[in-house]
């Protein structure tokens, strides 16, 4: 028993899993810490208000409230959860996108500027078309297929000059996200989208609902009472399993991971290697602008249009959701509902406590932190062996003795 | 004129700054994507220190009494605030990158992630709102050299040099230019700077010449959190009104963009800032520009959107990029963690 | 004793190990003032890893070195450096973007208050380049200067430091002919100035041409150490190769038909000089033969095998296979007529991350047995890989699904082998097919591959290991400094006579 269990700790599967929840779980307490330590030195708080900090922190999700006398109170929240599912919409897109750039060696930090192009792109079909003369189900697929084109088109540009150029995709990335945030701010500058019905609103797109569109509700806003959930969520998770299916059963995937994975050795079985940075960083645009229009679609949400001076957050915290799920498309769809969970927690801090939602987001920012060295063993290890072997004569023969070794020690 | 001038050097000098800052890190071989972050926690610990100072009403009678000395004093102090505080910050990027040889994209990452969050959050519980601002008046009335300052009447006409570089303008830019300008220096003519430099280029080959790679990895990532923290604090007293509000609109990435742009040097930087913030500012305020004093504003009738003018900065780096992609010198060892056991 | 040594440095009993294999055993070098000392042998002798010694980068299981009669500690190679001991290696260890000065006085920099004072510094170096021939241009940036003129930097860093024991590893294999010639002068002036010169090499010419004396290795033993002038090329070739092989193949005679293979004046660029790595080279494979070029590692045969497979360019010349001209096809179309086992098996030979069996089906995924509309077949590829397993005895934890990474070399190279012989092309290029292997997979991998010569395929063959030159293949050609220098019947040509082509020695004239 004991030996399996020692076996099971040394699969490399487990260790990744375990190195992820390690660095929630320090996520979480340096959070606790926070909040504790400024309970202590602001005396409107002080420690009974820092512990209640502490409780929402782990356990946020199932509090409703504060009772007559103060106390904080916990059970099932509907409108917590649905809210939650909501919120994991455009976070598990967005950690989908990441991943799959990750699993092709690419870090694909314009997520963000997809996501945009792809809000812009959605909002724009399914307020335009009208609504009278085409049925507006058919609207909402217009739009949200157009949205994953548009990101699609997006991702392929730092795809493009890094395979052609090899321009560092990140920087690409970079540019390509302000450069998107402009875009979409000019574009809806002064345009019939904005908000000119409702008072003090022109800052603001309409939402889709406006239009009679909005997200199929699948009847969950039944389940959870109150909150703002609908089909998204649902249909989150299937393209997860579609993105799931296509890296791991097919042809396609397998070129991918296999560039990703080693791109000599691609070449040398004849994989067209740029051909597949171009395609993975489509997909992966595809994604992730996919959970902005998801987002924006639902019908009650509406997108603040000069966005010219931040990115939206959305983008950036599909890193953390692919790190932690260690680029598995179906663990994605967990660790993106933990994201969205932390941030529900936020809002129950600011709604119930002097604390603020700000805090889940330190949170973040540590467990993305963490991560960091986590992947760091693993490439450290592949590209120790790569430059030992790329490495002429001294080297060589130091490695090939040391091949001569390992043989005999196994054999 | 001499606005468009002010404006773009408002614009122009931390842009610089923080892109210098993105530069003595790279060189020395980490990558620095944090620039954003370190800028927003260098604002904030900027902000927060003046705030502090003005609560406790160290500065009140200099103020009350226009000792303007002591003022800009206050000023200088403040910056040295921020960018210590940058240092420190930084450090969390030093220890994941040269120790623990972490991937520098995401730790920087995670560092542009950490900054605003732990920002809001302590603002938040401070001011009960999203943005911190000075305790008592604001950076004008406090920290803005004037004519009076330096002994002239409020009207008199100082010519165009004098309205241009003594009017309306902050003390701040030209200590940043001065520092600028000393570490450029430092960077290219000192021992420090030749080491610090083959670092990044070939740290093996500077190990067998006996250059702890470790230390001076350190010494570079601690200056650039220096300066990029300092940057922060300034652009939040140039172009903020002396407030922190969690976020710098994205202009620690506008710095990277220069510093590539600029081909991670100096002089190329300069001019990469001038261009760049040249933009920002026509893109702010365009349609007020009277250039040439005539009372014809020219670019408003050219009527191109100022998200035109955002934009550009991003597209013309993308394209240099891609043109010169053969002759841009990156550091060559950047981004690679060094190791001393491979050889 | 106590009194002065003849000797400056002396390597006593040196004996470093790895796990499992003695790189240097027992091994004893003497160098006198003033002497320019040439170490030889061939791959794998071990003098690398004596100098690596030397210099401090590997500590020795045991022995002793002694510097002027003392016995001393070298941990480090700022010990090395300590003790006035220096070495150019055959990589350059220079900052490209810094000028030529610049790399020089780095870490040993002249300041003044901090800035960098140079007058000084310029100064000597002007000096030292002037005495002993060593010409450079100070303020040009390395990247722009010629290898010939990086290596006279790296000498000069050497001089600059007080160096009096200098080491060059191999510093001719990156060198024109004239900068070779250059070179051999400067090396006679430090010793004449009293340097004492310890040199890598395993060309027997230069040995010839400028050294005192030769210590050869063999197989990390020291075989002898002689006064040049008392040697021939034909004795060091001799002490270099040492016996005749004992490794037999058992093989029938060779009946060759059809060319396959035809190669016709190819050369390739070299990416790390700006010159030839492959130089008009010509020669054909016919179905039913093995034919190995041989040579010591960085003649020119990686690259040239790189442009054969598709991995790099030809830059001239034509390559030509069942009449099909496939210069400047795809690897993907290359792949219809030719097998590669390539010579690193980590970088382009298997995705390690992936298993044993998706290694297996690397170039196949896409066939119709795999695939069906782009899904994979995973009960094809299984059942494929457990076949190439059985018949080709590829050890692994857990079968096909193994994590290739956690294979030993020889298996993982096993494994490549399988894959590669089972594609069943016209043409099976083997680059250093057995390199980690023991015995007994040695032979089957030798089996193997004259078992697909007498199935009427053409192999071509690389091997470093002159062993199995010998025994495996029917014809020979070796290859020095990127050609062609002479071609040999297996069965009549001695390890000695391959040494003396393989160290440059020898050259047999082209037909016009």
């Amino acid at each position: 028993m004991k030996e399996n269990l020692k076996s099971f700790f040394k699969k490399d599967g487990v260790k990744s899993v375990l190195a992820s929840l390690i660095s929630i779980l320090v996520g979480l307490i340096v959070g606790a810490i926070a909040v504790f330590l400024v309970g202590i030195f602001k005396d409107t708080i002080g420690v009974k208000g820092a512990w209640e900090g502490v409780r929402i922190i782990f356990a946020g999700i199932l509090s409703t409230g504060r009772n007559v006398v103060g106390s904080l109170t916990w059970g099932y929240n509907a409108v917590n959860l649905g809210d939650m599912l909501f919120r994991a919409t455009p976070l598990i897109m967005a950690g989908l996108s990441v991943s799959v750039a990750f699993k092709t060696g690419l870090f694909n930090i314009g997520a963000p500027g997809q996501y945009l192009m792809g809000t812009m792109t959605s909002l724009a079909i399914a307020l335009s078309i009208p609504s009278d003369k085409v049925p507006t189900w058919i609207i909402w697929i217009i739009a949200f297929l157009a949205a994953m084109v548009a990101g699609a088109l997006w991702g392929a540009i730092p795809g493009f000059v890094k395979a052609v150029f090899n321009i560092n995709e990140v920087i690409a990335c970079i540019m390509t996200n302000w450069i998107a945030a402009n875009l979409v701010t000019w574009f809806f500058d002064g345009s019939v989208f904005c908000n000119q019905v409702e008072a003090g609103k022109t800052g603001y797109i309409y939402k889709t609902s406006y239009n009679g569109v909005a997200t199929v509700k699948l009847g969950l806003d039944k389940v959870f009472k109150g909150s703002q959930v609908n089909g998204g969520i649902i249909i989150a998770i299937v393209i997860a399993v579609l993105v799931y299916i296509m890296m791991n059963k097919t042809t396609l995937g397998y070129q991918l991971k296999a560039c990703g994975a080693n791109r000599h050795a691609a070449k040398y079985a004849g994989i067209k290697d740029k051909r597949n940075i171009i395609l993975s960083m489509g997909i992966a645009g595809a994604l992730a602008s996919a959970g902005g229009a998801l987002y924006f679609l639902s019908g009650n949400t509406e997108f603040f249009w000069s966005t010219y001076q931040s990115l939206p957050a959305t983008g950036f915290n599909g890193i953390p959701v692919a790190l932690l799920a260690l680029n598995n498309p179906i663990g994605v769809i967990f660790s993106g509902i933990f994201m969205a969970m932390l941030s529900t927690v936020g809002m129950q801090l600011t709604n119930l406590t002097a604390y603020n939602e700000y805090i889940t987001d330190v949170i973040i920012g540590v467990i993305v932190y963490l991560s960091a060295f986590a992947l760091f063993i693993r490439t450290w290890i592949s590209t120790r062996k790569k430059e030992a072997v790329a490495k002429p004569s001294e080297d060589k023969e130091k490695e090939i003795q040391e091949e001569k070794t390992n043989e005999r020690g196994n054999e | 004129m001499s606005f468009l001038i002010q404006q773009t050097l408002l614009f122009m000098v931390p842009l610089m700054i923080v892109a210098l800052a993105g530069v003595f890190a790279e060189r020395s071989g980490v990558i620095n994507l944090a620039l954003e972050g370190i800028m927003i926690f260098g604002a904030f610990t900027g902000v927060l220190f003046v705030r502090t100072v003005q609560e406790i009403g160290l500065f009140e009678s200099a103020y009350l009494n226009g000792n303007w000395g002591a003022l800009q004093l206050f000023e200088i102090l403040a910056m040295l605030v921020a960018g210590i505080m940058g240092s420190v910050f930084s450090l969390l990027l030093a220890f994941a990158a040269v120790s623990l040889k972490a991937d520098q994209t995401i730790g920087g990452t995670a560092l542009n992630m950490l900054a605003p969050a732990l920002v809001l959050f302590l603002v938040r519980i401070m001011v009960n709102q999203n943005t911190l601002m000075m305790f008592k008046g604001d950076s004008a009335g406090w920290f803005m050299l004037k004519k009076t300052t330096f002994g002239f009447d409020k009207d008199a006409d100082l010519g165009f040099f004098g309205n241009t570089f003594l009017n309306k303008v902050y003390l701040a830019t030209y200590i940043c230019l001065l520092i600028y300008i000393i570490l450029s220096i430092i960077l290219y003519f000192t021992k420090f700077g030749l080491r610090l430099r083959s670092c990044g280029e070939n740290p093996q080959a500077s190990a067998s010449l006996g250059i702890n790679v470790y230390k001076m990895r350190y010494s570079g990532v601690i200056i650039s959190g220096f300066l990029a923290g300092m940057g922060g604090f300034v652009y939040a007293l140039t172009s903020s009104n002396c407030s922190a509000n969690g976020d710098v609109a994205g202009f620690g990435f506008l710095a990277l963009a220069v510093m590539i742009f600029g081909n991670w040097k100096p002089l190329n930087i300069a001019g990469g800032a001038l261009l760049f913030g040249l933009f920002k500012c026509i893109a702010a305020c365009y349609s007020t520009l009277d250039i040439n004093g005539d009372g014809i504003f020219w670019l408003k009738e050219v009527g191109i959107s100022s998200n035109v003018y955002r934009l550009l900065p991003y597209v013309i780096t993308l394209l240099v990029l891609t043109f010169t992609s053969k002759k841009s010198r990156a550091p060559k060892a950047e981004g690679i963690p060094y190791d001393k056991g491979t050889r | 004793m106590g009194s002065e040594s003849e000797y400056v440095i002396e390597m006593l009993h040196i004996t470093k190990e790895f796990p499992g294999i003695k790189a240097n055993d027992d091994i004893t070098l003497q160098l006198k003032k003033g002497e320019i000392h040439a170490l030889l042998g061939e791959n794998g002798a071990g003098k690398s890893t004596l100098m690596s010694v030397l210099f401090g980068l590997y500590q020795p299981e045991e022995g002793i070195i002694k510097k002027d009669g003392k016995e001393v500690k070298i941990d480090s190679p700022n010990d090395a450096t300590a003790l006035h001991i220096g070495m150019v290696h055959q990589h350059f260890k220079l900052i490209e973007v810094f000028s030529v000065l610049d790399n020089i006085i780095l870490g040993a920099e002249d300041t003044k208050w901090g800035f960098l004072s140079e007058k000084a510094a310029r100064k000597k170096v002007t000096e030292l380049s002037e005495k002993y021939g060593l010409y450079v241009d100070l303020d040009a940036k390395v990247e722009d200067i010629s290898v010939g003129m990086q290596q006279r930097t790296e000498i000069l860093k050497m001089l600059y430091r007080d160096n009096e024991i200098l080491i060059f590893d191999e510093p001719t294999a990156v060198l024109t002919p004239q900068e070779i010639e250059e070179l051999m002068a400067i090396m006679k002036n430090l010793a004449k100035e009293g340097k004492s010169i310890l040199f890598i090499s395993h060309k027997l010419n230069e040995i010839m041409e400028v050294s005192d004396r030769v210590t050869v290795l063999r197989k990390g033993k020291y075989v002898a150490t002689v006064n040049t002038k008392d040697t021939n090329k034909q004795e060091l070739s001799n002490m270099m190769v040492g016996r005749p092989v004992q490794l037999e193949v058992k093989k029938d005679e060779a009946k060759p038909t059809d060319v396959v293979l035809s190669v016709r004046n190819v050369s390739v660029m070299s990416h790390i000089h700006k010159s030839e790595a492959v130089k008009d080279v010509s020669f054909d494979v016919r179905k039913g033969e093995i034919v190995c070029i041989a040579g010591i590692d960085g003649n020119g045969q990686t690259e040239f095998i790189h442009a054969l497979t598709g991995l790099d360019q030809v830059s001239g010349g034509t390559i030509t296979i069942d009449g099909h001209d496939i210069t400047k096809a795809s690897v993907k179309e290359k792949g219809k007529y030719m097998a590669h086992i390539p010579e690193d098996r980590h970088k382009h030979g298997l995705v390690l991350d992936f298993s044993l069996e998706n290694n297996m089906v690397l170039q196949r995924f896409q066939e119709k047995e795999f695939q069906h509309h782009g899904f994979i077949k995973f009960d094809a590829i299984r059942k494929y890989s457990q076949e190439l397993i059985d018949k080709f005895d590829v050890r692994s934890g857990q079968g096909p699904v193994t994590i290739t990474r956690s294979m030993s070399g020889g298996n993982q190279q096993k494994a490549i082998i399988a894959r590669e012989l089972d594609r069943n092309r016209d043409l099976i290029v083997a680059v250093q097919p057995t390199r980690g292997l023991d015995v007994g997979a040695i032979e089957f991998v030798h089996a193997q591959l004259v078992k697909q010569r007498d199935e009427g395929k053409a192999v071509l063959l690389v091997s470093l290991e002159l062993d199995e030159v010998l025994s495996l293949s029917d014809r020979i050609l070796v290859m020095y400094e990127g050609r062609i220098v002479g071609e040999f019947d297996s069965k009549k040509v001695t390890a000695q006579e391959l040494g003396l082509y393989m160290a440059g020695a020898k050259k047999d004239k082209k037909e016009a």
